[in-house]
């Protein structure tokens, strides 16, 4: 018998169920099923969850399994949202220590503040910079922890008995007292400068930009630019965020352009520059995120194979423990990332090659989504290691007979690591797929099934669970059965609760295919047996 | 074939059993006659039909066409529970006990005395020390089972066996994992169930126990009867002829020639089993040394110590001079040893594998080029080159070995270390469950070895294999070597006498 007859039998055997599927949409409802997004929804949902059913097709070979998965992609999800979480501080504030109700006065440590020390005799104009505390300047007093925040006219500028702290007196006072009691900061106070200019700007036939004008960017006026955000503030204790879409250099000063409302800013407004920080760069967090993955799954490996553990315990603790600390992090909130990333992320995640089909309609596009590239990729990868090196050779070998393995001078532990950690790196290649994708993650039910998905495309696609058997066009092709199950059930209308019976009922179906082929072919290889 | 001088009619006979798988005649038109009271011996090579004629008798199986007998009326057994309750048990080679019950749970498995549904502790164990005392088993039925021996084991069965009054038992291979203490206790046993009327059919490949024990022999060549031996008949020489259907005049005797330098070198080791003892011995190029020794004397520990797959306690090993630290079959790998393990299918073999797969495992990372490329021609040159050299029968080399008779199974294990050309090969039971042609091509293929210069060290329980094939025996009694011996030195007396634990008598 060929070595990969039963390989080639299974694969036959499942391509032809797909085919039939197909067929068979394409009879009852073409429209629905061949409309060009649902031919790109199907291509996408099966790109991300081949890649994670190639992951555990490596770890399922070696006879081991990962049911950690979708707990995994869940907090490597999270991890991508935390990495890129973006927030707004101003370029210049001070900490603020103290707040006095009495004295209308705040103790500060004015950190990379410039401070001019003097009284404001309500005559003088007073000189405004954006990184200056100067009498007779405002300040918006904010996060504090129980006060309202508040716009303040500084009246006075004094050193304070503790050396580097300043106190500033303010008008209006705050409203309330509040001192730390254990020397930590209570609130935060940044200047705020008058805005000097509005005007609107007509750039196409019925459409005007906003336009504010703020000084030259100097020793202290920030630089802005473009995704910073100011805040406007008026006396009154109105606030405006504002984004701005582009900053430009002008004589008169950096003249920004933003969709501002013109009604709401008039005279006797101030604004405050936001800086935009990001906890890490794009590539930097997708590379954390990744690294996050595959430690996780070689700390899996190291359970399995130096513990000792069973690998069904190790992921089933890592699936209760991933998902718990996923909920942890994030509060049990959504998180996600907003409008922020809408050139790099997004463009990616939601992006296609979009293509007419000589033979077909010219109406009709063929729409490949570009994660459908990275599943290509990751394929060829996985067949190569699979294929063509010793080290897949291995993990088919150790999956068979362990023992013998060993004996055959193959470090096992080791290839079993390997498994494992290729399977934590793709789980986390799909968390990030899958959140960019979906644009946020809740962490209680993110990826819940996942690892069910994956191990039954797996099983599906020629995967022994006893190990030793495995390929990775069977995963993808067991991947686009069940995503196309999945599509037959929504697009015939077949109530969605039944979904789970559908799926279940035939992976068993595959399962038994699987050990029918695998009796037969015994058989006739029991038939050539050497005489 | 009906044995006409026998005084009493046969209690179970067969007449013209066919069976075949597909692709395969396993039985065509055998006979067999058993009576009570006597031990009918069932021989041939592996792939003889023996073991699908027994299936046979104990219902596992159906034949195609022919008859069973029981006391002259023509019976049909759907399953193993009908032949039980004629009578008729099978001892299979694996035992068939639960180890995480006890003994007496394991006799009565599946037949308890119970009242209202609760097991009759009791009554159970009363029963049970009675079914022990008839087989000579001196242990509580209270023990847990994984606490006894194999041999002990091997006595429950046969005491479960008597608790149905098996009328025929049939035994396969039953003394393959026992000590000879433990298979003499058995022969004794048998012996006193032959006395009692018991009819016993007897397979096994040790020759000399046949001539022990046996009334008669039937010999099966390719699925049919090649001859029948009488008691007066029965000799070794006339069983292997039978067997292979050709003139064997002497077992297999190895040439004499000349050894070179020490290759592998051991200077106090200590293995996890035995760490009290330490071992020291020394095999020189060319040279096949032989470890001789009891069941449980140490000798497979001290070769998976050697190859690194059991702990090293402390020792150092040497190879042509350079210390290596077999820490890992790994590391034994790359230092130049290779390891034929004792138990082919679980440690040898990846049984649901091709030929190719398992003769290329070994040496895939050293015919691997840089970032681990699969040298898919390498192992291919390597495989057909096995095939070749050691006559492997197959019908290709994608065939799944699972499918190859047991000394083909053999050659490939070998296979996959000559592939290496190991400096040292180290074997553990090198023909075990292997039939008589495919033996003496082995100890063929382990002097084409030593003739090329390398050093075979090999452990087996089989007396005739050790002094037929090796230079130099080293004997092993409870973890330590007890003795060296050399040229005429070598006989089954001096060899027994060391490995019982006694001196040599100077």
């Amino acid at each position: 018998m060929r070595e990969n007859l039963t390989g080639v039998v299974k694969l036959l055997g499942i391509s032809a169920i797909l085919v039939a599927l197909w067929v068979v949409m394409i009879q009852l409802t073409p429209e629905s099923f061949l409309n060009s997004g649902n031919i790109e929804n199907l291509l996408r949902r099966t790109a991300l969850f081949s890649i994670l059913g190639i992951g555990v097709a490596f770890v399922i070979m070696t006879s081991g399994i990962d049911l950690s998965l979708g707990a995994l992609v869940c907090l490597t999800g999270c991890f991508l949202a935390l990495f890129l979480k973006v927030d707004y501080q101003p370029y210049a504030s001070a900490t603020v220590y103290e707040v006095r109700k009495q004295d209308a006065s705040l103790t500060i440590d004015p950190e990379n503040l410039e401070v001019v020390p003097g009284v404001w005799d309500n005559e003088t104009p007073p000189a405004s910079a954006a990184g200056k505390l100067a009498p007779g300047q405002w300040v918006r007093l904010y996060q504090t922890k129980r006060s309202r925040s508040g716009m303040h006219r500084i009246t006075a500028v004094e050193q304070a008995g503790t050396p580097g702290r300043v106190v500033l007196t303010l008008a209006p006072a705050p409203a309330r007292d509040e001192v730390a009691t254990d020397g930590t900061a209570i609130a935060r106070v940044a200047p705020a400068l008058p805005l000097q200019a509005y005007e609107e700007v007509a750039v196409a036939d019925d459409k005007t930009d906003k336009v504010l004008t703020v000084p030259t960017a100097g020793d202290t006026v920030p630089a802005l630019q473009a995704r910073d955000r100011l805040w406007l503030a008026d006396a009154k204790g109105r606030l405006k965020e504002q984004v701005i879409a582009a900053v430009e250099s002008t004589p008169n000063g950096q003249s920004i352009r933003s969709d501002l409302d013109a009604a709401l800013v008039a005279d006797e407004w101030y604004w405050i520059g936001l800086e935009r920080r990001q906890v890490m760069s794009v590539p930097a967090a997708i590379l954390s995120v990744l690294a996050i993955g595959l430690g996780l799954g070689a700390l899996h490996g190291v359970l399995v194979t130096y513990v000792r553990l069973q690998p069904f315990v190790v992921t089933l603790c890592g699936l209760l423990i991933y998902r718990g600390w996923a909920r942890w992090l994030s509060d049990d909130q959504s998180v996600g990332f907003g409008n922020e990333y809408t050139d790099s992320l997004s463009w990616f995640s939601l992006g296609r090659f979009s293509t007419t089909l000589p033979w077909a309609d010219p109406e009709w596009t063929l729409n490949v989504p570009y994660v459908f590239f990275v599943l290509v990729v990751v394929a060829l990868l996985a067949m190569l290691l699979l294929n063509w090196t010793i080290w897949g050779r291995y993990m088919l070998a150790l999956g068979r007979n362990e023992e013998a393995a060993r004996f055959s001078g193959i470090n096992t532990g080791g290839m079993k690591r390997l498994a494992y950690t290729l399977c934590g790196l793709l789980a986390g290649l799909c968390g990030i797929l899958f959140a960019i994708e979906a644009g946020s993650i809740s962490p209680s039910s993110a990826g819940s099934y996942f690892e069910l998905y994956a191990i039954a495309a797996a099983v599906l696609g020629g995967c022994s669970l006893r190990g030793g058997e495995g390929s990775i066009t069977g995963v993808i092709i067991g991947t686009a059965l069940m995503q196309t199950l999945n599509n037959m059930i929504t697009l015939l209308k077949i109530p969605n609760t039944i979904e789970l019976v559908v799926l279940g009922g035939v992976i068993l179906l595959g399962v038994i295919f699987d050990e029918v082929v695998r009796a037969v072919l015994a058989r006739l290889g029991r038939g050539k047996k050497a005489k | 074939m009906i044995d006409s001088q026998s005084p009493s009619a046969p209690r179970l006979s067969v007449r013209q059993l066919h069976k075949s798988f597909p692709g395969v005649r396993a039985l065509s038109g055998v006979d067999l006659d058993v009576r009570g009271g006597e031990v009918v011996a069932v021989i041939g090579e592996n792939g003889a039909g023996k073991s699908t004629l027994m299936k046979i008798l104990a219902g596992v199986q159906t034949p195609d066409q022919g008859q069973i007998l029981w006391e002259g009326r023509p019976v049909a057994f759907a399953n193993t529970r009908d032949a039980m309750q004629q009578g008729i048990v099978l001892i299979h080679q694996e035992l068939n006990l639960c180890d995480n019950l006890n003994v007496a749970e394991n006799l009565f498995l599946g037949n308890y005395p119970a009242r209202v549904g609760l097991i009759d502790f009791f009554s159970l164990n009363h029963r049970a020390r009675q079914s022990l005392a008839k087989v000579g088993l001196d242990v509580s039925p209270r023990t847990p089972l994984s606490r006894l021996s194999l041999g002990q084991q091997q006595m429950v069965e046969i005491a479960k066996a008597l608790t149905i009054e098996a009328k025929i038992l049939i035994f396969d291979e039953p003394t393959s994992s026992l000590s000879n203490a433990e298979a003499e206790a058995l022969f004794c046993l048998i012996d006193e169930l032959r006395q009692r009327g018991v009819g016993i059919v007897y397979i096994s490949h040790r020759l000399a126990e046949i001539s022990r024990l046996a009334d008669r022999v039937v010999v099966l060549r390719d699925g049919e009867n090649a001859g029948n031996l009488a008691k007066d008949e029965i000799s070794h020489a006339r069983m292997v002829n039978l067997m292979i259907g050709r003139d064997v005049s002497k077992f297999y005797q190895r040439r004499p020639h000349t050894v070179g330098d020490a290759v592998l070198d051991v200077r106090g080791v200590r293995t996890t089993a035995w760490p009290q003892h330490t071992i020291d011995l020394q095999v020189r190029a060319g040279e096949l040394v032989g470890i001789a020794g009891l069941v449980g004397a140490g000798r497979s520990e001290l070769l998976r110590t050697l190859f690194g797959v059991d702990r090293r306690v402390a020792g150092s090993v040497h190879l042509a001079g350079q210390i290596v630290r077999p820490n890992s079959p790994q590391r034994a790998l790359a230092a130049g040893l290779g390891f034929v393990p004792e138990d082919r299918k679980t440690e040898g073999l990846i049984l649901e594998c091709s030929v190719t797969r398992n003769v290329g495992l070994a040496g895939l990372r050293r015919h691997s080029g840089p970032g681990g490329w699969l040298n898919r021609r390498q192992e291919k040159l390597d495989t057909l080159r096995a095939i070749d050299d050691m006559r492997i029968k197959t019908p290709s080399p994608g065939q799944w070995v699972k499918f190859l008779s047991g000394g083909n199974q053999q050659k490939v294990v070998m296979g996959k270390w000559l592939a290496l050309a190991p400096r040292v090969l180290l074997m553990d039971e090198p023909t075990r469950g292997v039939d008589i042609g495919a033996k003496e091509e082995i100890y063929q293929l382990m002097e084409g070895l030593a003739a090329a210069g390398r050093a075979v060290l090999f452990a087996s329980s089989e007396l005739e294999e050790i002094i037929g094939v090796a230079d130099r025996v080293l004997v092993m009694h409870e973890g330590r070597l007890t003795g060296e011996l050399v040229g005429e030195q070598i006989t089954e007396n001096t060899i027994m006498h060391l490995a019982t634990g006694g001196e040599l008598p100077s």
